[in-house]
């Protein structure tokens, strides 16, 4: 009788440490980005696929409103990797040691100056009537260097403007209450002023010539300390883009609650335009911009003029080189392990 | 004070106060004076509000986002109060405590909670420390000075009588300065209630992905000021509720 | 008295001060050790004494956020001025009056109690939407914020006047407007002017809620443009100034505080 007490204990007590052991299988990944966005999509559709923990690993996130709090959080290492927009990434390189180890999206397209159903006309026939309006923008961030951009083609200065900042909940209730005629926005808060109060696009970073990429960023100990997360914490991100590419009608769906989850309400049309106008990167994309064969990459290049942007405009006092910030390390890795590699290049 | 009104007329008085504002409220949307915008009708709000709380909006109901919100504020309130009426009656008492916390109060007590925000999120991350210590710097000033001024006004001759009869220290501390300060100190703690609401949703509006001040910010992105002024309104009610919680204090620590 | 109340003699006035400034030199000597000499504290968290001295000399001298720091100062100062003034001129009155009589305070209190909790934060969107982008938004929000402890305050301080003072007037037949002259206010002045320390104070800290409204200049706009560039350094140059101005104004408020209630030994 002892005895049988005594292999039942025993067994149950190794089954538990078994369970135990498999659970701690799962690595933990602190995850961060910011909601009802393109280019955080893929997160959602990630956890709902259960794509982290094919790679063994747990997922959890934290999301924050824009860029700088963000980044600000990872001082504390509150969280380990995530995806941000390129002006708040080189502003983490800067202070907090924020490496970009890819590009989220080409986001050109989706960050704009945008007028007034009343203003729109005369601006967009002549931009030099720009002089002495007023624009308001989020400063330090892609929607701010897009309208400096646009300013620039336009041979306008900034002093030629004046420009107030605020948050774009702020920008959009002054632009909805007729308060303010020009504004500089982001997707999706571009598709819902189009959609309801008839803003018009007036200019786009990519009209302007600026390419505005978004970023994946780690924190340098993270990645220092667990280089294999890392590397598959990209694995899933591309894996996620060629299925939702593959997948188009499907991901749309998952976009409009993810985006719903976010408290953004877009028609399906614009919902559609995201996916057209904002080309992402696969990992043989992502390694032919970010390589350094013939100097500069095509990403240190775009990650140095959003540099030199926010040099101009006084946060930073020097352009960092991208070469200390911008790594391909973590994309060689997926691209030499052929089990991930196979992961990331999965349409399904 | 004045004129001692049987409590069924304040009652009824209060009700028409209520419908009064609800009145002009109704009457200013509805006049057209003003765009469905800028003013939507108390009805349109209403009906806004109901359906938060039946559907979630950026990921919860109405409710649920008040609750989170309601968490983070219970605990920066109670750290401030815990802290600041000792703190307040101790420099009231000890003149030297004063000397040397009130130059560092002054100086600080200028600076917006929300000004606390960055390092809020550089010190604390996602953690609830962070809104604990925007609550905390908001709720606190007003604990403190309420009770200090309470404490230092106690009138001479009620510290005195106590102690020509006989009585130690924390006797009177306790027997004659904390009940005569009491008024002032209950004053704070409202005032600091409401500060420290109002610092919470500074930083809810900033760093945070749940809570009423979210709700509000997601509201006015979607150019919906229903939305907007239903999370005015809920924030309106919470604090309707504990200022109500408040006065009861207040009552109760007047009988004695 | 070891532990006094009462007047501030001459040498509790210098003792005051001195235990002031000690207190401030230790905790600079503190922060220097911190943060330079141990690097017990790293840069991240919070900046040394040389970096905030050097954006100090940025903001006095190069400009920061589209302004010197004068210029933010002085505006800054104005918008806070407007919105105090306002406060206090419909707040005292509307307390009093709510403290006095109780139809009064019946009738008011249900909008006073649902408008009260709101944050003035929260009245931006519709200040945006009513007021537009300038000065007239941001002083709403700081309006509003002062409104409130300037309420209560004198509400409690009415209440707060011993019944027996108002009996004995009206048993002598004082007419109203002396009544209210010579007792209310007098007897409700220490609370409401606890009431307007606390306004000014929440019109500063206000102000860079208001200073959100697309500002061009001022305390709360470098404080949110610091912010944005997660610049602790010139985030504790805007607090450091926003305390400066502050104080000054506060010193101006005690001294009308002593000059109005002079039976009060300071």
């Amino acid at each position: 009788m002892f005895r049988f007490i005594r292999n039942l204990v025993l067994g149950a007590a190794f089954t538990a440490g078994a369970a135990a052991a498999h659970a701690q299988a799962l690595t933990e990944i602190k995850v961060s980005y910011q909601p009802a966005l393109y280019w955080s999509l893929p997160f959602y559709v990630a956890t709902e696929k259960g794509w982290w923990g094919e790679l063994g690993l747990k997922a959890t996130f934290s999301t924050f409103p824009a860029g700088v709090p963000q980044i600000a959080a990872s001082a504390s290492k509150s969280w380990d990797v995530g995806g941000t927009g390129s002006v708040p990434a080189v502003l983490g390189a800067v202070r907090y040691n924020l490496l970009t180890i890819g590009l989220t999206n080409d986001e050109s397209v989706g960050n704009a100056l945008m007028a007034s159903k009343t203003a729109a006309d005369s601006v967009l026939k002549n931009p030099q009537s720009l002089k002495g309006q007023t624009i308001v923008l989020t400063a330090n961030s892609t929607g701010d260097y897009a309208v400096q951009s646009c300013l620039g083609k336009w041979g306008l200065k900034k002093s030629d403007v004046t420009i107030k900042s605020m948050g774009q909940a702020e920008i959009i209730s002054a632009m909805s209450s007729n308060n303010a005629d020009y504004g500089g926005l982001w997707a999706p808060n571009i598709y819902t002023l189009e959609e309801k109060v008839g803003a018009r696009v007036i200019c786009s970073g990519k009209d302007a010539g600026a390419i505005v990429p978004g970023a994946l960023v780690v924190r340098a100990d993270y990645a220092k300390e667990q280089p294999e997360n890392v590397a598959k914490f990209l694995a899933i991100y591309l894996r996620t883009w060629r299925w939702m590419n593959a997948h188009r009608p499907e991901a749309i769906a998952m976009m409009g609650k993810f985006y719903e989850i976010g408290g953004v309400t877009i028609s399906e049309a614009s919902m559609r335009k995201e996916f057209d106008t904002r080309p992402t990167y696969d990992l043989a994309g992502q390694l032919k911009i970010m390589n350094r064969g013939a100097g500069a990459s095509d990403v240190d290049k775009w990650m140095t003029q959003i540099a030199e942007f926010m040099k101009s405009g006084g946060t930073m006092p020097e352009v960092p080189p991208a070469s200390r910030y911008v790594t391909d390390d973590y994309m060689k890795m997926v691209d030499r392990d052929p089990k991930l590699k196979a992961f990331a290049n999965n349409p399904n | 004070m004045n004129d001692h009104l049987p409590p069924r007329t304040f009652f009824l008085l209060t009700t028409v106060g209520f419908c009064a504002f609800f009145a002009v409220w109704a009457l200013a949307a509805a006049s057209g004076l003003v765009p469905q915008l800028f003013l939507p009708s108390p009805l349109a709000v209403a009906h806004t509000f109901g359906e938060l709380t039946q559907r979630p909006f950026v990921g919860y109901t109405l409710q649920q986002h008040l609750a989170s919100s309601f968490g983070r504020f219970g605990m920066g309130f109670g750290l401030a109060v815990a802290v600041g009426v000792p703190l307040g009656l101790a420099m009231g008492w000890f003149r030297w405590l004063d000397h040397i916390v009130t130059p560092l109060f002054d100086a600080l007590r200028f600076v917006a909670p929300i000004a606390w925000v960055p390092f809020a999120a550089l010190w604390f991350g996602t953690g609830i420390g962070g809104p604990v210590l925007v609550i905390f710097t908001g709720a606190f000033p007003p604990c403190v000075i309420n009770t200090y001024r309470g404490a230092r006004y106690v009138e001479q001759r009620y510290i005195e009588a106590a102690r020509t009869l006989g009585a130690g220290s924390w006797l009177v501390i306790t027997e004659v300065l904390l009940p005569a300060s009491l008024p002032s100190v209950v004053a704070g703690l409202r005032i600091s209630a409401g500060l420290g609401w109002q610092s919470l949703i500074g930083a809810e509006l900033i760093v945070a992905s749940s809570g009423i001040g979210y709700l509000m910010v997601k509201g006015q992105s979607n150019i919906s000021t229903a939305i907007v002024m239903s999370g005015m309104i809920a924030i309106g009610i919470v604090g309707f509720a504990i200022d109500i919680l408040l006065r009861a204090l207040e009552r109760y620590f007047q009988r004695r | 008295m070891a532990s006094g109340f009462g007047g501030d003699s001459r040498n509790g006035a210098r003792s005051r001060t001195a235990v002031g400034v000690a207190t401030f030199s230790a905790l600079a000597a503190l922060w220097y050790w911190a943060t330079v000499a141990t690097q017990a504290i790293s840069p991240a968290f919070f900046p040394n004494p040389a970096e905030v001295f050097s954006a100090a000399r940025q903001i006095s001298i190069d400009g920061y956020a589209d302004s010197k720091l004068l210029g933010h100062f002085l505006h800054s100062c104005k918008l806070v001025l407007f919105g105090f003034a306002a406060a206090v001129a419909i707040g005292v009155p509307l307390g009093m009056l709510m403290g006095w009589s109780r139809r009064a305070e019946a009738l008011l209190n249900p909008t006073f109690l649902l408008l009260r909790p709101i944050p003035p934060l929260a009245w931006i969107p519709l200040a945006i939407v009513w007021l537009g982008l300038g000065d007239a938004a941001k002083v709403l929000v700081i309006w509003f914020a002062a409104f409130v402890p300037a309420v209560i305050n004198s509400y409690a301080g009415v209440r707060s006047i011993e019944p027996y003072l108002i009996e004995a007037a009206r048993t002598l037949g004082v007419p109203r407007g002396m009544l209210v002259r010579e007792v209310l206010v007098p007897g409700a002045l220490p609370l409401i002017f606890t009431g307007l320390r606390l306004s000014l104070q929440a019109c500063w800290t206000t102000l860079v809620a208001g200073e959100l409204i697309g500002a061009i200049a001022g305390l709360g706009h470098v404080l949110y443009q610091a912010g944005l560039d997660l610049y602790p350094a010139m985030i504790v140059v805007g607090m450091a100034s926003v305390a400066v101005a502050g104080v000054l104004m506060t010193w101006a408020l005690e001294w009308l505080e002593a000059y109005s209630m002079p039976w009060r030994s300071a």
